[in-house]
């Protein structure tokens, strides 16, 4: 009896030993497959991840439309645009009503920057924000652009694109300064936009002292969102919301290079794009809001 | 039992729908023909991984068995890459069958949302949430 109990202890032990080096083999096998360089677009963190750390947004972070495991948001208000807005709306020939051979998009046909705000509402897959001592930082993954968001308490400029010589130049990303309201909100502002990009993908304007601000809230460890609205008296006759947009996690914090090359926007539309030419008065697409795009 | 039933004809009507959307791009599908043609025999002369949209070109003789040029779009790399596939899934040389929704121009160019190599591979520009539509993920 005793010599059976024994026999059973060592079999145990043996198969113990023997499942540990093969779960230790498995183990190391996975993780010489999965390089620290790769990006895994279908890892995605699961749960809540635990508390959402205070005053912190840093990070690298999975956004609206890179998986279906994104929460929906909610799109963009129509807006109420002035006479001016109208005209210049009028003008354009969105991506999406018009193909690639008609619309004047700027950046479906020549690469320009998305520009803010439209580079969080549309294509905005994954990012990476940066804390520093004055200012955060978000690093998008679409077109390689930064942002900075100063934090030292100074004030948004005035007269940007003035007549006089010491106003500052119109920016693509705009002058953006941040505050936390609380410690898992922080809210932006930002003027200064550069009147080329579009506020949306519909070729909805903005002029240069259009005012963003976002409210971003660190729901939890591995969640985040973020809240915009837009007003712009010159192109809008009221404030409206830009859409809620959700973001999260992404487990090994690693997102691959994914840029508007020129000279490959040039290829597509010479030897795809045009030649397949422009059938407009498509249906007008939902704006923002996380719709999964291709 | 009936909701069970229903629940069936729901799944099934759904999954139909799903197979008979023609893909989606970010710049919507107005220039393309809605039904595909199924070319078969394709032989990859080139494919180029970038944005907005890889291309794959292809020969192909139709049925007079006159050389054809085509240029087809699939989705951008990172949704494509979501699919499984990537900048080595084709090489010159390769023969495959193509479903292709030519453009309305007329010119030898389309979209296609099938591609299925010499090998019996199936590779699709499909949604994730439909991972069974063409078989086993591609590697």
């Amino acid at each position: 009896m005793r010599k059976a109990f024994t026999g059973a202890i060592v079999a145990l032990a043996g198969v113990l030993f023997f499942s540990s080096m093969a779960a230790a083999q498995a183990s190391q096998s996975q993780n010489q497959a999965r390089s620290p360089w790769k990006y895994f677009p279908r890892d995605i963190a699961v749960g809540d991840g635990g508390p959402a750390p205070k005053r912190d947004l840093s990070g690298t972070w999975a956004g609206p439309g890179s998986t279906d495991s994104i929460p929906a948001g909610t799109p963009a208000e129509k807006p109420s645009l002035t006479p001016l807005g109208q005209k210049l709306l009028s003008e354009r020939k969105p991506i999406g009503r018009f193909g690639p051979a008609g619309t004047n998009d700027p950046t479906s046909r020549y690469c320009d920057p998305l520009g803010f705000p439209q580079n969080f509402i549309y294509q905005n897959r994954a990012m990476s924000v940066a804390t520093m001592p004055n200012r955060v930082v978000f690093l998008l993954q679409f077109g390689g652009f930064w942002r900075e968001v100063w934090t030292d308490g100074r004030a948004l400029p005035t007269n940007v694109g003035g007549d006089d010589k010491d106003s500052l130049d119109p920016t693509y990303m705009g002058y953006s300064v941040g505050h936390w309201e609380d410690d898992y909100n922080f809210v932006i502002d930002t003027t200064g936009l550069d009147e080329r990009s579009w506020t949306m993908r519909d070729g909805t304007p903005h002029s240069v002292n259009a005012h963003v601000q976002e409210r971003w809230t660190r729901v939890d460890h591995n969640t985040m969102k973020v809240s915009m609205t837009i007003d712009d008296p010159k192109m809008y006759t009221k404030a409206f919301s830009l859409g809620t947009y959700y973001y999260r996690w992404v487990p090994n914090q690693k997102i691959n290079e994914w840029l508007c090359v020129p000279s490959e926007t040039l290829k597509y539309l010479q030897e795809q794009g045009d030649p397949a030419g422009s059938y407009p008065n498509e249906p007008e697409q939902r704006l923002g809001g996380g719709r999964r795009g291709r | 039992m009936k909701v069970k039933k229903n629940a069936a004809a729901f799944a099934l009507i759904a999954g139909l729908l799903v197979i008979a959307s023609p893909l989606f791009a970010h710049h919507g599908d107005a220039a393309y023909s809605a039904t595909p043609m199924i070319m078969k025999g394709c032989v990859v002369t080139e494919y180029t991984w970038m944005n907005p949209h890889s291309l794959i070109k292809f020969d192909y003789k139709n049925d007079k068995g006159v050389l054809q040029h085509w240029t087809m779009e699939i989705g951008s790399p990172p949704s494509m890459a979501l699919l499984g596939w990537s900048r080595t899934t084709l090489r010159a040389g390769d023969v495959i069958t193509a479903y292709v929704y030519q453009a309305k121009s007329g010119a030898m160019v389309g979209r296609t949302n099938k591609v299925i190599l010499a090998d019996g591979t199936v590779l699709a520009d499909r949604d994730e949430s439909t991972p069974s539509r063409y078989g086993a993920e591609q590697k």
